[in-house]
């Protein structure tokens, strides 16, 4: 279970609670939903297909619902006047390193190809609250999880109560655009929101699945590979569930050999890994430059559909790059680095 | 106006042309004889020649690291006080990659960009201008290098367009911004760039990379977007004709404009130097702009040239002796005009010669020139299409002259014979389905009117039947490309060498029809089609599966639903008629089966070149020089009917 720095919170509890603490929470929320993408991304990116599509399958799957999640909390700090700030520098994190907020001693976070060994990062990212520790972590000093950080938010919202948002609905990106979300105009539609990014990550207390959207939440989607078998009901156990579904082999042989946090070892200038992965970095930039346009006022379809074609081009790119396109003998792994100019400057 | 103009910037750098090239082979679209060898990487010297240099191609076209060079004013050139010259040009920074992409198999020689955002940027990278640029082809392809690699990577070509939908952030710190911005006083930029020295080592960094230098000025929306109203120096073949074209004169098509008021001349030379080694502009020696007076030139031809201004060769900012004279300048020179020559200037021929023997190139003893401004289509049976043909004479509308539109698809390539794996299927015909004018008088404003309306061609492009027999839709091309050529019908007046490149490509899509509702059956073989030709493909779905398609039906349809122009737009190639889009879409809402037993598709995973590609590499070290010509425009050129009737 990953841990948060208690400061994320300590702004959104008491009767003083302002809009804009909130909205610093929700900016750090969004940093947090983002943060995770490049690591499972460069999992994903690294698997054969062909030898292991069904833990591919089911690392982007979770990718999809950590965008959700982004939109998610942009759609609930736009409804309280925020502005997303997704275009900056600073919004991409240094792999490795500590997911933004979280207690930085707890998880560093790598870019590296899918193993079972990342696998736990990737478990220990999605972990719910162990009911034996609520106790403990509901202290009110020491980390926060993840869970208890969006209960924060979602209890602030709450006292800051209907009038703190904007009338009519602003700058939201609706479940036209992208299954699932909701249009944040109060505090009942904030706290849907915010439930469903819980929900998804982390379950409910009662059981694995999912309120919206059907699946199991992320972290008993990622202990089906740890387990090596799909999870299924089990009526009459307790709970009533069960890792005894299909096998869910993992293949080792299905991974290519990217490097791990390829930001460590710089590319050397002028190399063909340099040239594909600036090009993929600029792709990745104008992304996050695409949906901050987005989540800042320019919710169209076209806009939309322009984001979801940046996301195609980095999955066409990266697939490229990790199966040794087009030198079978250079093989390169996309480093997640803010790059608005292409090629880098140095 | 056009870029052609006292007010303009130059930029130089790479460009990324990452075509698929499984298509190269017009016989790879023969779904039933399609062999998975014809998606991996060719061996030494295309031997074998599998799926050519670069079967993984995304198509993505990309500037790279390509700054201003200069600026210019009608004041001059711009100071080092102007920020402009800490510059980018870069393409959109919110969208994916512009797409280059062919016109048809048969017609790989007008290659489009689609999808293209140029930006003027800080250094930095925040955007001063954001436009949308207009698909263009390539023109005026040519054996530019000397040096001795060849096939493509000698080659040199030109791109001239218009920026629309100019969005212009606060340029005032630039003052050359700031003239260029009010310069624009229909909100139009004209853009033109030359590329050439383009990479194809697979094993190299620059691999499918190039060089890229251009020019951007004003322009105005009564003037042809991809063709300047101006003096065309024409070039003539010489005996070796070259892979592309050899001008005898060593200097490739160029092209000029005359400015009265301030009496000079802008003359482009781009894409007319040749090159050596490393790309350095060769030397010709001093360059001499002349024009041709007919009153001295009866008695004595050789005396009726009067000088103009020359083009140092040598010294500093010789176009060859200076190695930033190409990247600062573009290959565009500024010569005075004296007031004693400029009356004659404005009707008489200009020469261009070197001080090397032969190095000669010159307008037209008539001064006249025709040719379409956009020259690539893409039309459907039912459509009828006016494409505007502009006359000039002089750099002047020429009206009044009778064009004549004769059909002529002399530089279509159908192939056959190594590397192509089967004969090509037969080009421009019928042409009981194209219906078209067969000249026009051109107007005041020197445009001349052609008029096409299309009927559908069935299905020339068949390949020959095979034991058992598959479908004809599994195994055809679709539709049939032809050519045009615009001329004059005054061949006598208005004589002079011909542009092989200049004429009009079409593309003319078969007629498409299926059950209703739709069915897989109707489909797979075009998706088939393209997960044959497109490897590329494979990282996302396997779209000749039935399941798979079906599973990424929601991001099919919004591809498929995209304007062409979009960079994201399905198919990449741009070569689905609407016909058949419009069953995709129907299709994908409602994503019925067939009845077929369709055999079991191979779906390469996202592997690499096989393992062989690198021992191909090594091989290809140490034997002799290519048999095959080298790139897939070198192909392309080569099986051209004009070579193989010869």
């Amino acid at each position: 279970m990953i841990r948060l720095e208690r400061s994320m919170i300590t702004d959104l509890t008491g009767p003083a609670v302002t809009p804009q603490a909130v909205c610093a929470a929700l900016q750090s929320a969004i940093e947090l939903e983002h943060a995770t993408i490049p690591v499972y991304l460069y999992a994903l990116y690294s698997l054969d297909a062909g030898k292991n599509a069904e833990i591919a399958a089911i690392i982007e799957s979770v990718v999809v619902e950590e965008m959700l999640h982004m939109t998610l909390a942009a759609n609930v700090l736009n409804a309280l006047g925020g502005a997303p700030s997704i275009d900056q520098p600073d919004f991409v994190p240094d792999y490795p390193g500590p997911l933004p907020g979280g207690v930085e001693s707890d998880l560093t976070v790598n870019l590296a190809p899918f193993s079972m060994t990342q696998l736990q990062t990737f478990l220990q990212i999605e972990q719910p609250e162990d009911p034996l520790d609520i106790k403990a972590l509901a202290a009110a000093s020491g980390p926060i999880t993840i869970g208890q950080f969006y209960t924060a938010i979602s209890q602030a919202i709450a006292m800051l109560g209907d009038g703190a948002f904007v009338n009519p609905p602003r700058h939201q990106v609706g479940p036209d655009l992208m299954p699932e979300s909701v249009v944040v105009v109060n505090v009942a539609t904030a706290q849907q929101a915010i439930n469903t990014i819980i929900e998804q990550g982390e379950g409910t207390l009662t059981s694995p699945e999912e309120v919206v959207g059907g699946g199991y939440a992320h972290y008993y989607r990622f202990m089906q590979i740890q387990k090596g078998a799909l999870l299924v009901p089990a009526p009459g156990a307790t709970p009533p569930w069960a890792y005894h579904g299909s096998p869910l082999p993992f293949d080792p042989s299905g991974v290519y050999a990217l490097p791990t946090n390829p930001a460590l070892a710089p590319y050397p200038a002028g190399s063909a890994q340099a040239f594909a992965n600036d090009n993929f970095n600029y792709t990745y930039t104008n992304l996050l430059f695409a949906l901050h346009a987005l989540f800042n006022g320019d919710v169209s379809e076209d806009r939309f559909n322009r984001a979801i074609g940046l996301m195609m081009s980095l999955k066409g790119q990266a697939k490229a790059m990790a199966a040794g396109i087009p030198n079978p003998a250079i093989i390169t792994g996309p480093s997640f680095q803010y790059q608005p100019v292409n090629p880098a400057t140095t | 106006m056009s870029y052609l103009n006292s007010t303009r910037l130059h930029f130089a750098g790479r460009f990324q042309a990452n075509v698929s090239t499984v298509n190269n082979d017009p016989a790879h679209f023969d779904n039933a004889a399609f062999k998975s060898s014809y998606q991996d990487m060719e061996g030494p010297h295309m031997r074998p020649p599998n799926g050519w240099f670069n079967p993984q191609g995304d198509a993505a076209w990309r500037f790279l690291g390509c700054t201003v060079t200069s600026a210019w004013t009608p004041a001059g050139p711009v100071g080092s006080g102007d920020p402009v010259l800490g510059y980018i040009v870069a393409d959109s920074d919110r969208q994916a990659p512009a797409k280059l992409v062919d016109l048809d198999s048969e017609q790989q020689l007008v290659s489009e960009i689609w999808g293209l955002q140029v930006r003027i940027a800080t250094a930095d990278g925040t955007t001063l201008l954001l436009a949308d640029f207009e698909p263009a082809a390539f023109i005026d392809i040519w054996d530019r290098s000397t040096a001795s690699s060849g096939g493509d990577t000698i080659a040199g070509a030109m791109y001239q367009s218009v920026l629309r939908n100019l969005q212009w952030s606060d340029v005032s710190a630039s003052a050359f911004l700031t003239a260029l911005q009010q310069a624009a006083i229909d909100g139009v930029l004209s853009i033109k760039f030359n590329v050439d020295s383009f990479n194809l080592d697979f094993t190299s960094p620059d691999f499918m990379t190039g060089r890229i230098v251009g020019t951007i000025g004003p322009a105005t929306l009564d003037e042809p977007q991809h063709l300047v109203f101006g003096r065309q120096f024409m070039a003539t073949s010489s005996a070796q004709p070259g892979n592309f074209f050899s001008p005898a004169g060593g200097i490739n098509f160029c092209v000029g404009v005359v400015d009265p008021v301030a009496s000079c001349i802008y003359l482009d030379l781009g894409n007319a130097l040749a090159t050596g080694a490393g790309g350095a502009i060769n030397s010709q020696g001093d360059l001499t702009l002349s024009v041709y007076d007919p009153l001295l030139s009866p008695p004595n031809p050789a005396g009726g040239m009067m000088p103009i201004g020359t083009i140092p060769a040598t010294g500093g900012g010789g176009y060859a002796s200076d190695p930033t004279w190409y990247a600062g300048t573009a290959g565009i020179v500024v010569l005075p005009i004296s007031a004693t020559l400029l009356p004659m200037v404005q009707n008489s021929a200009l020469v261009l010669s070197g001080a090397t023997a032969g190095v000669f190139i010159a307008e037209p003893s008539g001064g006249a020139f025709v040719r379409a401004d956009r020259y690539v289509y893409r039309l459907s049976p039912g459509d009828t299409v006016e494409i505007p043909v502009y006359a000039m004479q002089w750099g002047q509308p020429l009206v009044g002259a009778e064009i004549v539109f004769p059909l002529d698809p002399s530089q279509l390539q159908p192939g056959s014979g190594f590397p192509y794996v089967a004969p090509s299927p037969p080009v421009a015909e019928p042409t009981e389905a194209l219906s078209f004018n067969a000249g026009a008088i051109t107007d005041h404003n020197g445009i001349a009117l052609l008029t096409l309306t299309l009927s559908d061609p069935g299905i020339p492009r068949a390949f020959p039947p095979t034991n058992p027999p598959t479908s004809i839709a599994n195994r055809s091309i679709d539709g049939q490309v032809y050519g045009i050529r615009p001329g004059f019908a005054d061949s006598a007046t208005f004589g002079g060498p011909v542009n092989q490149w200049n004429f009009i490509s079409l593309l003319l899509w078969s007629g498409f029809a299926t059950a209703t509702p739709p069915t897989w059956d109707d489909l797979q073989p075009i998706f088939q089609q393209y997960a044959n030709l497109y490897p590329v493909m494979n990282r996302f779905l396997n779209l000749g599966d039935y399941d798979s398609v079906v599973a990424n039906a929601h991001l099919l349809q919004l591809a498929f639903a995209l304007n062409p122009a979009d960079p994201n737009a399905m198919p990449v190639t741009r070569d689905l008629s609407p016909a058949k889009r419009n069953a995709i879409l129907t299709w994908l809402q409602n994503p019925l089966p067939g009845l077929a037993v369709t055999p079991p598709v191979v779906a390469p995973a996202v592997t690499a070149a096989p393992q062989a590609a690198t021992a191909a590499a090594a091989a290809d070290a140490m034997a002799p020089s290519a048999a095959a010509p080298r790139g897939g425009k070198a192909a392309a050129a080569a099986r051209r009917l004009v070579l193989q009737s010869k």
